[in-house]
């Protein structure tokens, strides 16, 4: 599998929430460069070319990371700390998304170095407008750290 | 012859003489037996010592006289003598008739003589009598001067003695009132000493009590802490359940919402009407779903959220929660009347999610009247400020007022008027937290006012 251009690393268990998502990205433009991993170790896995990822170019780093939280293995936060502490990854913008306001973890996500905190609404125009957003937000207004 | 004559009556007359010395010696013992009285009857005395002092005077008048006599006596027992030497010279003739009548004469004149001696003694005795009489009267006067000393230590102890028998008198007295105040005493003593007893019972018994509240409280403290221990697990629990409910309740309504929304975005041409109303509805409920979740899980965070108290500018705060309202273009937008509003104390994020409710409340009530006016303002009461919004929107029958507050409780339809319920639990929820009180007052289509109180 070719994972050239990939901008966006889109970590999700669930998959209806991935599809969810991914549609709203894709109605928005930013089909092509997604990829789309279901736990947070396959998402350590990508960024660090590791397992199923061995052969993907290491100096291709995602421009964007979308972590849900709560996922099987290792969750978004501890996918979040790893790349936080790495000074090779830490400037790459983390958006965390979860389906609930009242996650103990906000507070922690943002101290690790979090650049957004999405909580994902219910009502699915809100929630394509913010997935749309955010892809918006992150991809072509904020200038990268490089 | 005349000799004889005379001398026999100079005899007699001594005679006379002596038996009346010995009267008057008698009479002189007798004086002295009274005086002896006198002195003895001091009473009577200064009267019988003047009386006896006349009575000395006389006697010692009549002593003179009889010196007076015995001296006529004596010259004229001289002038015998002489008269007999001359008759004795005359009786040379008669010597043998005159030696008789001489030693006769001579008899006499040794009694005349032993006479003399005893009027001499009589005088001296008398002169004693005088004496002693008048050291008598000495006597009487200071016994008369005692006497009257002793008159005014009477009289003055008559009054000592009538001043001590009214100060026993008024002692009586009191000794009577303290005898009735020391029965009064021993009754007290006896109530006290019963109430003693009653009190040491009763002390018992509180002793008893006091060790069963000792122990029921040992009990309740266990209890306490028991559940405060069960209800730090069961805030716990409700913590993590809130965030289960709001992360696993919410996943499955957003995915049914969103393929909804899929199916009316790729396949919206091929439903009929009826499936279209079906998406509709599914599309529509899981949305409310979804909002019945989110208000659950903020009144839930409510109790449990932590109330920062500070000084609130009231006025400042709810302009702007005015700024923020968002008002549709064709919506009827109403007239706000914007009285004082006086500061008070309070977590000002909660205040102002109040007004939000409030406010929100009486724009969305007051939607279908042609002409809507909101009032706002405030005033004291009991220590308190008590705030309202007042619209003259849709109201509500008094009837239900008891469900007005109520979780997800609501008085008018869907259709009519949107919303999950939660607004004004959430107003009574947080205004409570406060120590404050929310009511209204409300008369159905004629508008409703919404009133909360917050320590001043």
């Amino acid at each position: 599998m070719n994972y050239d251009g990939v901008e966006i690393l889109f970590a999700e268990d669930s998959i209806d929430d991935a599809t969810l998502t991914i549609r709203a990205l894709t109605k928005s433009g930013f089909t092509n460069k997604l990829h789309h991993v279901k736990d947070g170790a396959e998402a350590l896995d990508f960024i660090y070319c590791r397992g199923i990822y061995a052969s993907r170019n290491i100096n291709e780093k995602p421009k964007l990371l979308l972590l849900d939280l709560k996922m099987p293995k290792l969750t978004g936060m501890q996918v979040l700390e790893k790349v936080k502490l790495d000074p090779g990854y830490k400037s790459i913008p983390v958006v965390i998304l979860t389906s609930s306001n009242e996650d103990p973890d906000v507070k922690k996500c943002y101290a690790l170095g979090a650049n957004s905190y999405i909580v994902k609404p219910v009502d699915s125009n809100k929630f394509f407008n913010a997935i749309k957003e955010i892809g918006m937000y992150w991809m072509i207004i904020n200038e990268p750290a490089h | 012859m005349d000799n004889r004559n005379k001398s026999d009556e100079l005899s007699i007359a001594n005679t006379e003489l002596a038996s009346q010395n010995e009267v008057q010696e008698k009479r002189a013992a007798e004086l002295v037996v009274a005086n002896k009285e006198l002195a003895f009857q001091n009473a009577e005395k200064e009267k019988r010592a003047a009386e006896l002092s006349i009575a000395n005077k006389e006697l010692a008048f009549q002593n003179n006289e009889k010196e007076k006599r015995a001296e006529e006596l004596v010259i004229a027992n001289k002038e015998l003598a002489f008269q007999n030497e001359v008759k004795e010279k005359r009786a040379a003739e008669l010597v043998i008739a005159n030696k008789e009548l001489a030693f006769q004469n001579e008899e006499k004149e040794k009694r005349a003589a032993e006479l003399v001696i005893a009027n001499r003694e009589l005088a001296f005795q008398n002169e004693e009598k005088e004496k002693r009489a008048a050291e008598l009267v000495i006597a009487n006067k200071e016994l008369a001067f005692q006497n009257d000393e002793k008159e005014k230590r009477a009289a003055e102890l008559v009054i000592a003695n009538r001043e001590l028998a009214f100060q026993n008198d008024e002692k009586e007295k009191r000794a009577a009132e303290l005898v009735i105040a020391n029965r009064e005493l021993a009754f007290q003593n006896d109530e006290k000493e019963k109430r003693a007893a009653e009190l040491v019972i009763a002390n018992r018994e509180l002793k008893h009590a006091e060790d069963d509240i000792r122990k029921l409280n040992d009990e309740l403290e266990q209890k306490v802490i028991e559940r405060t221990a069960q209800l730090e697990s069961a805030n716990k629990e409700l913590g993590s359940f809130s965030y289960s409910v709001s992360h696993d309740l919410r996943s499955p309504i957003r995915a049914i919402n969103g393929y909804a929304k899929i199916l009316e975005e790729d396949y919206g041409d091929k439903f009929d009407s009826d499936g279209t109303k079906a998406l509709d509805s599914i599309m529509y409920n899981s949305k409310k779903m979804g909002q019945l979740i989110d208000d659950l899980l903020a009144f839930s965070k409510l109790g449990r959220k932590q109330v920062t108290v500070s000084e609130i500018n009231m006025a400042a705060l709810v302009s702007m929660v005015m700024d923020e309202l968002l008002f549709d273009e064709d919506e009827n937008i109403p007239e706000f009347k914007m009285n004082v509003l006086l500061p008070s104390k309070g977590d000002q994020s909660l205040i102002k999610q109040v007004w939000i409710n409030l406010l929100s409340n009486a724009i969305k009530y007051s939607k279908y009247k042609p002409k809507t006016c909101i009032e706002i303002g405030s005033y004291v009461k009991e220590k308190q400020v008590v705030y309202f919004v007042k619209d003259n929107g849709a109201g509500f029958d008094m009837e239900y007022y008891d469900k007005l507050f109520g979780v997800f409780q609501r008085l008018h339809s869907q259709e009519e008027f949107e919303g999950t319920g939660i607004g004004l639990a959430i107003v009574q929820k947080i205004v409570s937290r406060h120590n404050g009180t929310v009511w209204a007052e409300s008369k159905l289509n004629e508008g409703a006012c919404f009133y909360f109180s917050l320590p001043a």
